[in-house]
């Protein structure tokens, strides 16, 4: 018998096998593609080149999947492995020696990871390309991203699965040439046994996953989250399995015990049916919820990156165009007429430009930092001079306040209007400098920003009053005698996308740096930012897309592979009586499981996940916990979503298969 | 009191992927009173199994009906279907078909659990089954760790359980070596002594002499029935075997 002979055996086994190998060989493509995909982003220009921290991360990302691509591919292979042994049992009694089944698993496993490695790295460039071709035209990046990859990583993809491989044909080859023939014939019918010490497996799972959560919990700094993250993940990765492995038989087993839960018909067909393959089971559902968690992560950090980013833009620049204007520390007047110069003068330019302004807003200022102390505002010289933060305080105009927020209120020579952004300024009257104002609370209309900081807004009588309090600012602080009356003027206006941008430019190139002004487009800004930290937009959404395609087939090889399992059970199952309708009760019976139990686990891994998450955040900037927050509430919600919809198309695939 | 009665029952299966016919049963007709133990026997093909699963509701007549209690089969709703097979029907398989996945106890219980049985019912009802059966010591294991002889008594106890009008069995001994066959035998025989009412297809001469009557049936037709009357169960397999021989020359000479 020569090797041509072992080889076209094998490949006969897979084709008459063809219902376990094609879940098998298409879920091990998608776990290579994945991994490829992981992989080639390392060459990626802008991984490399945006900060050093990157490339970290994603290594930490292609060991994740490394790691996560042995367990599905050994898992899978259990499961695909467990179902032959009687037909691999015929062999040996039909008088095949054990080295002849050896080389013909042999070929076979040749056969099968040449084919899914082959069509992984293809699917991979494919899916890449196309995707990023996709992604670039949805998200219109100032600067495209490009799809890269590199000999490097196709080596590198080729030789950890090859590795994976060789580890699963060597676990077959043990399992039948240790295990007696009759006992192999029997192997398909005999259920799995529950593992050793499973409560020490339990003890362990929570020592892994208390000390990931305890290295996310007490991380220090971000220098900090980037060393130990990867040593968080893999624990919490550890801890999962460990948890699902001894937690869900447990829990299946205690059901069993409780006569009134396990014998009504759902629960006693499925709870049955989860014991009879519980390391699978548990195995499959860890792994559901460990590529939960990554979607999770994945989405959350990039949306709270980008929502945030809008927000900063929104708050730092509330209208389109946006023009500050300097007064002069020595001319407190000059301000006046200037700033009534300049608002005319923009609003001609923009009609020069053929457009409209819909929308003005302007207003004189001055910035003061201080203490509020009893009924007293204390000047402080600049932000760090106490110890305690000080209370930041903007004088504004009555003229300009009642024209940017449309109210026609009227003050006398000692009364004010104010806003305090932490609500707990009381009183009646409030003393500054030498002034003393009775004073009459107004809303919060001045910018989000207010609330970053305790702030005091202050409207006085008129410009007068500012000239006088920057005075008595002096008499204290003579030294420091750069004090100006500073204005804003913002304005939006008609027209399409580009002629905002035409008009931008040119206000850009004409007032961006003038001599006593400056001026900003949101616009601008925003295209700025995006050419810097785009890229991250684009990797979050490409992560997010691979991991809920992962999920997807894992969730579909789970249940196909289940549904066939089950399928003689369940014909026999109806012989005695069994109904449609309780066949629907029992895969109902198992949303629980298949469903609730790896998103709620996979949440609380992604909330444990928050303290280190934010410190990596911090290196790129993001520092708004709420938006985080929102934004995590929010993929978990979506996610759940997209599972639940996940979940339901294949567990009617499982239900077509089984009825 | 007839509990079961067969008339002109036919059935034709129809090739998926051609028009070729088959005519599995071409006119049958027969009943089964309370009480009987009715066995029916044919060459491999004759149509037994056809029969079998027409009379057990997994198949469907193409013409003719079967009436239980005098209600005929074809009108029981599909919706009821599947709580008639459970509550009124009794089943023994050829292979056993238990499931791995349960214990004896749990396959035991399997149709009681399906129809929502209280659980204190179940348990009063096991007992004294399994007892009977010999199957006691055994009830929390799991299939694979008891022999055939075993799985089948587990299979009738399941059976049993649900205290069907009929127990269908369909050749109950095809598996079982000669020793576990004559103990089944006897068990079941022992189950009909109660009052239990049960119709076998067999091949086994020895196994069809356990019962009280027994039907040929050949080219989808019954054509001769024996009964056991007074004499011995040697003496009925005598007659049995005398009956088959006859039937068969004389079939080869029609041919
Ligand atoms: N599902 C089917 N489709 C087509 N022909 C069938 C089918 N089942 C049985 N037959 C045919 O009907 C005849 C009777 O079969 P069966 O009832 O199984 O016989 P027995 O059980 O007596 O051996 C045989 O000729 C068989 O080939
Ligand atoms: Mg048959």
């Amino acid at each position: 018998m020569n090797n041509r002979f072992f080889s076209s055996m094998a490949l006969r086994n897979i084709k008459s096998n063809r219902q376990l190998y094609i879940p098998y060989l298409l879920s091990s493509t998608a776990i290579i593609t994945m991994f490829f995909l992981m992989v080639s982003l390392l060459t990626n220009k802008f991984v490399q080149e945006r900060s050093a921290s990157l490339p970290m991360l994603f290594m930490v990302g292609v060991i994740v999947i490394a790691i996560f691509s042995v367990i599905f591919i050994l898992y899978t292979n259990s499961f695909l492995i467990k179902r032959r042994k009687k037909e691999i049992g015929l062999y040996g009694i039909l008088g095949l020696e054990k080295k002849h089944v050896a080389k013909i698993l042999f070929f076979e496993t040749v056969i099968t990871s040449l084919l899914s490695i082959a069509a992984g790295l293809v699917a991979g460039l494919i899916f890449g390309r196309l995707v990023f071709m996709l992604l670039n035209y949805l998200l219109r990046l100032p600067t495209d991203i490009a799809y890269s990859t590199s000999l490097v990583s196709v080596a590198a993809t080729f030789g950890l699965f090859i590795g994976i491989f060789g580890i699963t044909f060597l676990y077959n080859v043990s399992q039948f040439t240790f295990a007696n023939p009759i006992k192999l014939l029997k192997g398909k019918q005999e259920g799995e046994k529950e593992p050793k010490g499973s409560l020490i497996l339990f003890i362990l799972a929570l020592v892994f996953l208390g000390w990931g959560y305890w290295i996310s919990i007490t991380i220090p700094d971000p220098l900090a989250a980037l060393e130990k993250f990867f040593l968080a993940v893999l624990f919490v990765i550890i801890g999962t399995y460990l948890l699902f492995i001894s937690g869900s038989i447990f829990i299946l087993k205690a059901m069993k015990k409780n006569k009134r839960i396990y014998y009504r018909p759902g629960a006693f067909i499925s709870i049955s049916g989860m014991l009879y393959r519980m390391k699978q089971n548990a195995v499959g559902l860890a792994n559901i919820c460990i590529l939960a968690s990554m979607v999770i992560i994945a989405v959350s950090t990039t949306a709270t990156m980008f929502i945030g980013a809008e927000e900063t833009l929104e708050n730092s620049y509330p209208y389109e165009n946006n023009m500050k204007v300097f007064g002069d520390s020595e001319d407190i007047g000059a301000i006046n007429s200037r700033f009534f110069e300049l608002q005319e003068q923009l609003r001609e330019e923009t009609e020069a430009a053929g457009l409209e302004v819909t929308e003005m807003e302007s207003y004189r200022y001055q910035n003061m930092y201080g203490q509020l102390e009893g009924q007293q505002f204390i000047f402080e010289q600049s932000l760090i001079d106490g110890s305690e933060l000080p209370v930041f305080l903007q004088i504004l105009p009555l003229e300009d306040f009642n024209a940017m927020s449309g109210n026609s209120y009227s003050l006398s020579d000692d009364e004010a209007l104010y806003y305090h952004s932490t609500g707990t300024y009381q009183k009646d009257e409030l003393t500054i400098g030498e002034q003393n104002y009775r004073l009459s609370a107004i809303e919060n209309e001045f910018s989000e920003e207010m609330a970053l900081t305790e702030s005091l807004v202050l409207v006085v009588p008129d410009i007068s009053h500012i000239k006088q309090l920057k005075e008595d600012y002096e008499k204290q602080f003579p030294d420091d005698v750069y004090l100006t009356v500073d204005a804003e003027i913002g304005w939006d206006t008609t027209g399409t996308e580009e002629e905002k941008r035409e008009f931008a430019e040119q206000m850009n190139d004409e007032h961006s740096w003038a001599e006593d002004h400056h001026y900003e487009a949101r616009l601008l800004q925003r295209e700025e930012w995006y050419s810097i930290n785009g890229g991250f937009l684009f990797l979050g959404i490409f992560l997010g897309l691979l991991f809920t395609i992962g999920t997807v087939l894992i969730t579909y090889f789970k249940q196909v592979s289940e549904g066939f399992d089950d399928r003689e059970k369940f014909q026999i199952m109806q012989k005695v009586g069994l109904d449609k309708d309780m066949i629907q009760d029992s895969t109902r019976s198992q949303i629980v499981w298949m469903f609730l139990l790896p998103i709620v686990i996979a949440t609380i891994h992604v909330s444990f996940a928050y303290p280190i998450v934010r410190k990596l955040l911090l290196i790129f900037g993001v520092t708004n916990d709420v938006t985080w927050l929102l934004s995590f509430i929010g993929v978990v919600i979506a996610f759940a979503a997209i599972y639940w919809m996940i979940y339901r198309v294949t567990s009617r695939v499982y239900y077509s298969i089984v009825k | 009191m007839t509990l079961l009665e067969i008339k002109n029952l036919k059935k034709v299966y129809t090739a998926r992927f051609s028009n070729q016919q088959t005519e599995a049963l071409s006119t049958v007709n027969f009943s089964v009173k309370e009480g009987e133990f009715v066995s029916i026997m044919g060459e491999s093909g004759s149509g037994k199994t056809t029969l079998l699963n027409i009379i057990s509701t997994l198949d469907d007549a193409t013409s003719g009906d079967v009436y239980l209690d005098g209600n005929p089969l074809s009108k029981i709703k599909d919706k009821e279907i599947s709580a008639f097979r459970r509550n009124k029907l009794g089943f023994v398989f050829q292979d056993f078909n238990l499931l791995d996945n349960f214990t004896i106890k749990d396959n035991i219980l399997l149709p009681l659990v399906l129809s929502k049985t209280p659980i204190g019912e179940m348990e009063s009802r096991l007992m004294p089954i399994v007892r009977n059966l010999g199957i006691e010591a055994h009830i929390d294991k799991f299939p694979y760790e008891v022999s055939g002889g075993q799985k089948q008594r587990v299979a009738v106890a399941r059976a049993l359980i649900t205290q069907p009008k009929i127990i269908l069995a369909d050749e109950p001994t095809g598996a079982l070596d000669s020793k576990a066959s004559q103990n089944l035998m006897e068990t079941l025989k022992g189950i009909n002594e109660t009052g239990q009412t049960i119709l076998m297809v067999t091949h086994s001469t020895r196994a069809a002499s356990f019962s009280n009557r027994v039907l040929f049936i050949r080219d989808g037709a019954v054509y001769h029935e024996i009964y056991r009357g007074e004499g011995s169960a040697d003496d009925f397999m005598d007659r049995i075997t005398q009956s088959l021989t006859v039937l068969n020359s004389r079939g080869e000479r029609d041919e």
